[in-house]
């Protein structure tokens, strides 16, 4: 086949695939009858950053659902920027997310999650908002939002210290997290060899939040940022912010019933501290969690990521 | 006639099934799973030199969705939420056919257009087979083994210092890292045991699920009689084929006629000697791999010489 005609050839299939999308209608593909790709709201981040407190306060919104953890950002990102990651940006023609055909694979992402969606979601169907809680798939942040540029992102961050001491007690015996995945065998065990289990937590730590920041920095539509500890100091406030920079509206008695319902101090004494998937909501907690010599490595590792997020916050560096 | 046969053989007049635009039809789809090291660059080769053949080489989609699905999530699968959940198995295996048939159709739109064939070679993401034979469930399926020892000492062989695998990442602008081939080759077969029978096995699986086309091919066959394996294959896959093409392509790809310099040990092609494990491996090594693969062997190879 020649260049030329493979160029043509190009040209009648995007050519037959934008006719069809037009035919459908205002929204895209089918999306009249689903869920609005546009009322679509991502949170990213990381693990153990509030996305299910904050996911939750929305959810219980009227009118809107959530999508808890569907790993289709795991899916496409762990394989595309990892696993196969020496294959991207490739001339060749073989690789199955190549660069040159992102439109062939782009499309069936989208139909995945918009799929995906209508159908675990009936009741946020034709107008509903759907929050996709998705920190464990922050790695394919940056495809999903090229796949549904339409959609809203929340980008959630926390400080990687708090954040590797919450994952250290999570994935400690007789912890939630553990008694759940105890079949899963994992490559480093934070009971057995902390310091490596602090390493690998802050180097997937800025795995994520570096494809998070990438996707918000390039995502042209509604997006917002927000980081935990803003979150846990005036809660109610940081949720107008987040409404309003997403431009949803939202009735404020019912936020501020929202917020209270999912208010620290309205969880049973018992579903909260160590061990707990609740463990103690406080920034900075990490002082008392970590190691200086675990501190030393977590900041070592996320030090570009502090700087640029958490200048405000002292750092041990150069005190060890 | 001839225009009606010929037609069969490259499959045009056929319908489409709707809605899978630019023309691939995926009962012209044949996948060769199994895993590396086990001629599936030979066999598909072969195949792909014959007219109105296509050869998707490694597009590594079974691993895409094998890794998670039965690797990374394998604990999700009853969960509601999650993406390739049991509950909305039919409407993502959907995404997973037009993933394959849209990506197919755009690279090789000649082989489409024409209604011709496309050999997919996955060796690497044969841990996906099944959930791509259930995708397209009337695609064709060839299953290529190798005995996992042979198959295990040539990859040993493949990531020494300075081989093929090493020109390969330094074409691709990296130096390849230091290798626990090298450093502690029992973890390295130990490594490469598990992987086979991660690979092979969910092959299998496949394989045994399909209700399509489907040919099981062992590499030693191939090796000891290629034209008359090859003419099982094209048999059993109802596939037809001219066989002075089959003969020419056969002749083409046969190991005498590789040059030598292209042959030999750290080469891409390196021994194609079946048992040559035993040279290659230590007493340890054979163990390991046997104790490891140990229940396949039993399966693929029944009659074999352990250590």
């Amino acid at each position: 086949m020649t260049p030329r005609f493979e160029r043509a050839w190009q040209r009648a299939v995007r050519k037959g695939k934008s006719l069809r999308s037009r035919v459908r209608g205002p929204s895209q593909a089918g999306e009249t009858r689903g869920v609005w790709s546009e009322n679509v709201v991502w949170i990213f981040g990381t693990g153990r950053s509030g996305s299910t407190w904050l996911g939750s306060m929305m959810e219980n919104l009227d009118g809107c659902a959530m999508w808890n953890e569907p790993l289709v950002g795991n899916l496409f990102g762990n394989f595309y920027y990892f696993r196969a990651g020496d294959r991207i940006g490739k001339v060749g023609k073989h690789f199955i997310l190549g660069e040159r055909y992102k439109e062939t694979w782009l499309e069936p992402m989208r139909d995945l999650v918009l799929g995906g969606a209508a159908a675990r979601f009936p009741e946020v169907i034709g107008g509903g908002y759907l929050i996709i809680k998705e920190p464990n798939g922050s790695i394919g942040a940056p495809l999903l939002m090229e796949a549904l540029p339409e959609s809203r992102m929340i980008f959630l961050i926390r400080d990687p210290r708090d954040v590797v001491a919450s994952s250290m007690d999570a994935r400690s015996g007789g912890s939630w997290l553990k008694e759940r995945r105890d079949d899963q065998k994992r490559r480093v065990e934070p009971e057995k060899n902390p310091n490596a289990y602090a390493r690998m937590r802050a180097n997937s730590y800025v795995q994520q939040i570096e494809k998070t920041s990438q996707a918000y920095r390039d995502h042209r539509g509604r997006n917002v940022m927000v980081r935990y500890e803003d979150l846990r100091a005036d809660t109610l406030g940081t949720m107008r912010r987040i409404y309003s920079t997403l431009e949803i509206p939202v009735d404020e008695a019912e936020l501020v019933r929202s917020v209270e319902k999912h208010s620290w101090e309205n969880i049973p004494a018992e579903q909260k501290g160590e061990g707990k998937k609740r463990r103690q909501a406080k920034p900075g907690g990490w002082r008392e969690d970590l190691t200086p010599r675990q501190v030393e490595i977590v900041e070592g590792i996320t030090a570009p990521l502090l700087d640029e997020y958490y200048s405000d916050t002292a750092t041990t560096r150069g005190a060890l | 006639m001839i225009r009606d046969a010929w037609s069969r053989v490259r499959g045009r007049g056929a319908p489409t099934a709707e809605g899978e635009t630019g023309g691939m039809r995926p009962e012209n789809i044949i996948w060769v799973f199994g895993t590396a090291r086990t001629g599936s660059s030979w066999l598909s080769a072969m195949m792909s030199e014959i007219g109105g053949y296509g050869r998707w080489h490694e597009p590594l989609v079974g691993h895409l969705f094998g890794n998670l699905y039965y690797v990374r999530a394998g604990h999700r699968h009853e969960d509601e939420h999650f993406i390739l959940g049991a509950s909305h198995r039919e409407l993502w295996l959907k995404a997973v056919r037009r993933f394959v048939l849209d990506s197919a159709a755009a690279r090789f739109p000649e082989v489409a257009g024409r209604g011709g064939y496309l050999i997919i070679k996955e060796p690497q993401g044969s841990m996906g087979a099944p959930l791509l034979m259930e995708a397209l469930p009337e695609s064709r399926m060839i299953l290529l083994v190798r005995d996992p020892r042979d198959v295990v000492a040539s990859n040993l062989d493949a990531h020494k210092k300075g081989t093929w695998t090493a020109d390969l990442m330094r074409k691709g602008g990296k130096e390849k890292p230091p290798s626990l081939a090298e450093s502690r080759p029992n973890d390295f077969v130990r490594g490469q045991a598990k992987r086979y029978v991660r690979d092979v096995g969910n092959a299998k699986l496949a394989y045994d699920a399909h209700g399509g086309p489907k040919v099981h091919v062992k590499y030693e066959d191939l090796r000891a009689d290629t034209l008359v394996t090859m003419r099982r294959i094209y048999s059993a896959l109802e596939i037809p084929v001219d066989e002075a093409e089959l003969v020419r392509s056969v002749e083409k790809h046969s190991w005498e006629n590789i040059p030598a310099e292209q042959k030999g040990e750290g080469k891409f092609h390196r021994k194609a000697k079946p048992g040559g494990w035993r040279e290659d491996l230590t007493p340890v090594q054979v163990e390991i791999v046997e104790g490891v693969a140990g229940s396949l062997l039993e399966v693929l190879y029944p009659v074999r010489s352990t250590a």
